[in-house]
């Protein structure tokens, strides 16, 4: 039922992104520390964000191995959750990147930095965009002169959690999905990922409003008419165009 | 266990005998003899006897508590033996007592003291201390360091000074416990109460008497057990006061014809107003907030001459306080010549003089009914006016019916909810704060509780698991409330803010925001949930008060929307502020139905049937020919569905080709809820497709509507040992857990509304709380929390065992179940899919929704050649059409 081309060199696995000729994987936004904001609001929330992050990119990274050849990871940026330092979310970021330490070696980790990700390690450098061959990666908050060269064909950003509401014909039932965005722009071949974390699906871009929060680089019209890749559980099917979608 | 026996009532000079001189002598000069109630109570009280005094408002019942009472402590008080410390606790669930209390309590010690000093007798002062939710903090440390004789207070304060250790020492010689308006604790609060009545019990060196009061109310033996607790030693009387007051009742319909009518709205308020003309006092009971302020506006706008700010009044507990006060004491002055409320005067306070009470719909229940009417003519012999106003005429049947239950003085029963979890984290959190305890005795004592007497060992140790943070995932159980040591089965308080979280924390009222609904010139329609609104998107249409609105945009906490009478709703409503039809009124109208069945099926003539019902339901010839009528086209158009027949109409609406399954079945809201989902789920979950079931459910019966319409087959398997795994399975995934999970959660202390001095927006919790269900689900299904919200569906919200009762009756044969297909529904089934509230059983998983949905959009694309021009909503809309 997938309905991506086939000559694109890139697949959805799941909530990722992954290219196999490159052998790269890219993770949307963890919000790890997340669970700790709900908790420290004085709600006993039984979930572990870490742990249950841990498990489903082993099963994610098994599903490649199984295929391709694993080579580097990119975190797309909002690693952490919030805003300000916070001891346990550092921890928890260093305990994840041990995790993927035991799949790539460490220097093919690639760190983005987010708005949210207000930290230094002493052992990973933060980069505003990354790039390999004709393919750039960034956060998708700011804007690089960078991105814009002449070789790079495709670029990959997080940040807005895009995500879609699908109706059956009488419109009663409804349900909220993760989903991928995939479209041009100034020329390049765009790819928003969603997040990650799964606390929440994200949002639709009929909810995107004015302010930081929501700054991003594509404007809302321009993203109505990008083709829409839906996140399920065993598979990621191909929807359309957003604008189509939600009308 | 605990023996229930009746009272007897004493003569005025064996009563005369045992009070003080001063107390008999002010008796006599404000009455002239005791009242029936202060026969039977105030002897027993004296005796210490635990006693029940259930007696119709007006009879004097807060006196009698506290005569006995007032004479023992003036008798103490003379001879200069008074101590420091509470004798006696009145709690009431009413926070506006001051006036009762002023009344009852504080002016009869100031005239006895007044009496004392007359003749130069020299009274010791006895303190009266009231404590609320209102009490200034200096107030409270007033109260700790000068215990008042008697401590008025409300259940949650009960629960607060329980908790205060200085507090509880001067506890320990209780003697006696009031316990007002017990007819009003069926619910949470009242297992909260009768738990911390448990708690007050243990303190007290010997069990104070118990005192209890309430409004005609029945099952007088269940109550009475509620009020003392369960235990080997453990009696208690009844003492039941019958009502001497005359009832004056009356079902008015506002036109001649309740069907031709265009505007019966306009009938209405010219009918309410020739009443409120002779009448001095009238009060309206509308069921709802928004009418409440819809009738009041509407009588303002067309009598503008007779009615102004002065003298018209909306009262619903939406109000603030003092804007409430300002009312209540405005009706008292006899200022007032209408004041209109949902349901907040039904209860207790003293209001005056009234001579009408005007019911605007149907009040659901007999004993609701006799409650409100019995506002009028406060004084216990004169007569209870009230007048019904209906208009529809499914609610002029049902109203008809009440009336005659209240005139055969037929009262339907009292729910207490049993072994609520939630309710029992929060008290077992607070008993840890003030001791350590053994689980064996926390068991023993919190059995002795009626709401708790049958609780599993097994539930009480998965809350104690639960407090004491067992289910938590961090080794280190940042949420444990109590430490719990399992080698000595010891229990206790844990971490330094225990105290403070519980306090601030405590309580079983739910906290509900509410949206206004307006339409773009600004008029009021009503309120939803805000919840509700969450959920809904820009173009949304949704039910309202039995109107259909499109949702057109959102401003603070108003909603504004605009008609949409020709569009299917979109979002499907479970919400509903209206209150359930008891199940015992339901049965009543269905044996209605049967005796009106038997005479159309005898073919007695027009008049002779109207005479029936005119005699059966005490009404007007109006009434009876309203009645007559709908009966009549009900019977020529197919059957009348009565108290052995469930009749079931399958019906395809041709232009939506919807299918519909209408079921009559009159056992009220309760009972149709779980019986409708239950069904549905089975009709869903059968078969390959599993598809989701629009449900909309009634008082008077539901409606299924569905691809696959075999409910006969759902009928076959469902019976009353089932039917709870059913329905815990059918409402796995509904909206209503959600939300009452969310409620459960803040009153067990797992979402805590204040939490580091900050106090979370309802909004936040709700965010959360459809999260917090699903990693709880993944947890255990057991976790209590969850456990107990389901329990609540069940049990409180639905009516599980009045629906096993009526499965029962289906496959013993004595219900049967009439099928008929038909080219439309029949006069009773209208209403069914007019006036249900909606809700969509999703059964349908979301991952196989999200595949279904792909395969449609790839036959789509396969169809039109062209996916560039594929239009997924020009797509849903085409198949709309």
């Amino acid at each position: 039922m997938k309905r991506e081309n086939k000559s694109k060199d890139f697949t959805f696995i799941s909530k990722t992104l992954f290219f196999p000729k490159k052998g790269i994987l890219a993770i949307g936004d963890l919000h790890l520390g997340y669970d700790s904001m709900i908790k420290d609001q004085g709600i006993n929330l039984l979930f572990n964000q870490l742990e249950e992050t841990k498990k489903e990119i082993e099963i994610i990274i098994k599903r490649i191995k199984a295929i391709y050849r694993l080579k580097k990871i990119i975190l797309l940026g909002d690693m952490k959750h919030h805003f300000h330092f916070q001891k346990q979310e550092v921890s928890d970021l260093r305990n994840f990147l041990r995790f993927l330490e035991k799949h790539v070696p460490k220097e093919d980790i690639i760190l983005i930095r987010g708005n949210h990700d207000t930290f230094t390690l002493s052992d990973y450098k933060l980069n505003d965009f990354y790039i390999e061959g004709d393919i750039a990666f960034t956060h998708g908050e700011k804007d690089f002169l960078e991105l814009y060269d002449k070789q790079i064909k495709t670029i990959v950003t997080s940040h807005v959690h895009p995500a879609v509401l699908i109706c059956d014909k009488i419109n009663i039932k409804r349900e909220k999905y993760k989903c991928f965005l995939v479209g041009k722009y100034k020329k390049k071949q765009f790819i928003i990922v969603p997040s990650f974390f799964s606390i929440t699906e994200g949002t639709e871009i009929s909810e995107y409003k004015k302010g930081e929060s929501y700054q991003q680089l594509i404007p809302k019209n321009k993203l109505k008419s990008f083709e829409t890749y839906v996140v399920g559980r065993d598979d990621v099917y191909h929807f359309g165009k957003y604008g189509k979608l939600i009308g | 266990m605990t023996i229930v026996s009746e009272a007897v009532q004493y003569s005025r000079e064996e009563i005369e005998k045992i009070l003080h001189p001063l107390v008999r002598e002010w008796f006599f000069s404000k009455f002239q003899d005791f009242s029936e109630s202060q026969k039977f109570g105030v002897m027993n009280i004296h005796n210490k006897q635990n006693i029940l005094i259930s007696a119709p408002t007006g009879g004097g019942k807060t006196l009698t508590a506290f005569l006995s009472i007032l004479n023992q402590l003036v008798s103490l008080s003379e001879k200069n033996k008074l101590e420091k410390k509470v004798y006696c606790i009145y709690v009431s669930p009413l926070k506006a007592l001051n006036n009762d209390i002023h009344k009852n309590l504080i002016e009869p010690l100031e005239e006895i003291n007044e009496l004392a000093k007359s003749k130069g007798i020299n009274l010791q002062k006895i303190l009266v201390g009231l404590r609320t939710g209102d009490t200034t903090a200096s107030e409270k440390a007033k109260m700790v360091k000068n215990p008042p004789h008697i401590l008025i207070t409300t259940p949650e304060s009960l629960a607060i000074v329980l908790t205060t250790k200085k507090f509880v020492e001067s506890f320990q010689d209780v003697e006696y416990c009031i316990i007002d308006e017990i007819h009003s604790l069926g619910n949470k609060r009242g297992s909260f109460l009768s738990l911390n009545v448990e708690r007050l019990n243990s303190i007290a060196k010997t069990i104070p008497v118990k005192i209890g009061l309430s409004a005609t109310i029945e099952p007088l033996e269940e109550v009475a057990k509620y009020l003392v607790g369960i235990d080997e030693d453990r009696k208690v009387k009844i003492a039941k006061v019958h009502s001497h007051k005359k009832l004056d009742l009356d079902v008015l319909i506002p036109t001649a014809n309740l069907i031709l009518e265009n505007k019966p709205h306009i009938h209405m308020y010219r009918l309410i107003h020739d009443l409120v003309k002779e009448h001095k006092t009238t009060l309206i009971f509308t069921n709802t907030r928004s009418a409440t302020e819809r009738i009041v506006n509407y009588l303002k706008d067309k009598f503008p001459v007779d009615y102004t700010d002065e003298n018209i009044a909306a009262h619903h507990s939406s109000l603030s306080k003092g804007h409430r006060f300002a009312i209540e004491e405005n009706l008292r002055q006899g200022n007032l010549k209408v004041v209109v409320c949902s349901t907040s005067l039904e209860l207790g306070i003293d209001i005056g003089y009234i001579d009408l009470v005007i019911l605007l719909g149907s009040p659901k229940a007999s004993s609701r009914a006799l409650q409100r009417v019995g506002r009028a003519g406060h004084k216990l012999h004169e007569t209870a006016k009230g007048r019904f106003i209906v208009l529809d005429r499914d609610d002029l049947i049902e109203c008809s019916v009440i009336q005659k239950e209240m005139y055969e003085a037929r009262i339907d029963k009292i729910h207490f909810p049993k072994n609520a979890l939630d309710v029992l984290s929060q008290t077992i959190f607070g008993m840890a704060i003030s001791q350590h305890w053994k689980l064996e005795d926390l068991l023993n004592l919190i059995r002795k509780s009626y709401c708790y007497q049958k609780l599993t060992k097994e539930d009480f140790l998965s809350v104690i698991s639960y407090l004491s943070g067992e289910y938590d995932l961090e080794k280190d159980k940042v949420y444990a409330k109590i430490w719990y040591d399992k080698d000595t089965k010891e229990i206790g308080k844990r971490g330094k803010l225990a105290r403070v979280l519980y306090l601030t924390n405590l309580g079983t009222i739910p906290e509900e925001s509410f949206v206004t609904v307006k339409l773009q010139t600004g008029e009021k329609i009503g309120v939803i949930d805000e919840s509700f609104m969450n959920r809904m998107h820009k173009g949304d249409v949704f039910v309202l008060g039995g109107s259909k609105y499109a949702y057109l945009y959102t401003k603070g906490m108003n909603l504004t929307v605009k008609p949409a009478p020709d569009r299917n709703p979109t979002i499907p409503s479970w919400f509903s502020e209206t209150l359930p039809l008891s199940f015992d009124s339901a049965l009543e109208i269905s044996k209605f139905r049967k005796e009106m069945r038997k005479r159309f099926e005898k073919n007695l003539d027009k008049e002779k049937i109207k005479e029936f019902i005119r005699k059966y339901t005490y009404t007007s010839m109006e009434v009876s020919e309203e009645i007559y009528e709908y009966f009549y086209q009900q019977f020529h158009f197919s059957e009348i569905p009565d108290i052995d027949t469930i009749t079931i109409e399958k019906y395809t609406d041709e232009r939506d080709d919807k299918k519909y399954i209408l079921v009559n079945s009159m056992y009220g809201r309760r009972v149709n809820d779980a019986l409708s989902r239950a069904l549905a789920y089975l009709m869903g979950a059968k078969g390959s497709a599993k598809r989701d079931v629009e449900v909309g459910i009634s008082d008077r019966g539901f409606y299924l509507s569905s691809e696959n319409t075999k409910i006969e087959k759902a009928f076959e398997q469902i019976n009353s040992k089932n039917i709870e795994e059913i329905l815990k399975q059918a409402i796995e995934k509904t909206d209503v857990l959600t939300k009452k999970f969310r409620h459960c959660a803040t009153r067990g202390l797992m979402i805590l509304r204040t939490y580091k001095g900050a106090t979370k927006s309802i909004k936040k919790q709700q965010m959360k709380s459809h999260f917090l269900i699903s990693s709880v689900k993944k947890i255990s299904k057991e976790f209590p929390i969850l456990k107990e919200a389901k329990r609540e569906v069940l049990e409180d919200l639905m009516d599980i065992e009045s629906t096993k009762l009526v499965l029962d009756w289906i496959n013993s044969g004595k219900v049967k179940l009439s099928y008929n297909h038909v080219k439309l529904p029949s006069p009773f089934s209208l209403n069914l899919i007019l006036q249900g509230h909606l809700d969509l059983m999703k059964i349908e998983d979301k991952q196989d929704f999200l595949q279904r949905m792909h395969k449609v959009y790839i036959q789509e694309i396969a169809r039109r050649q062209d996916p560039e021009e594929f239009s997924y909503e020009e797509f849903l809309k085409d198949q709309e059409r």
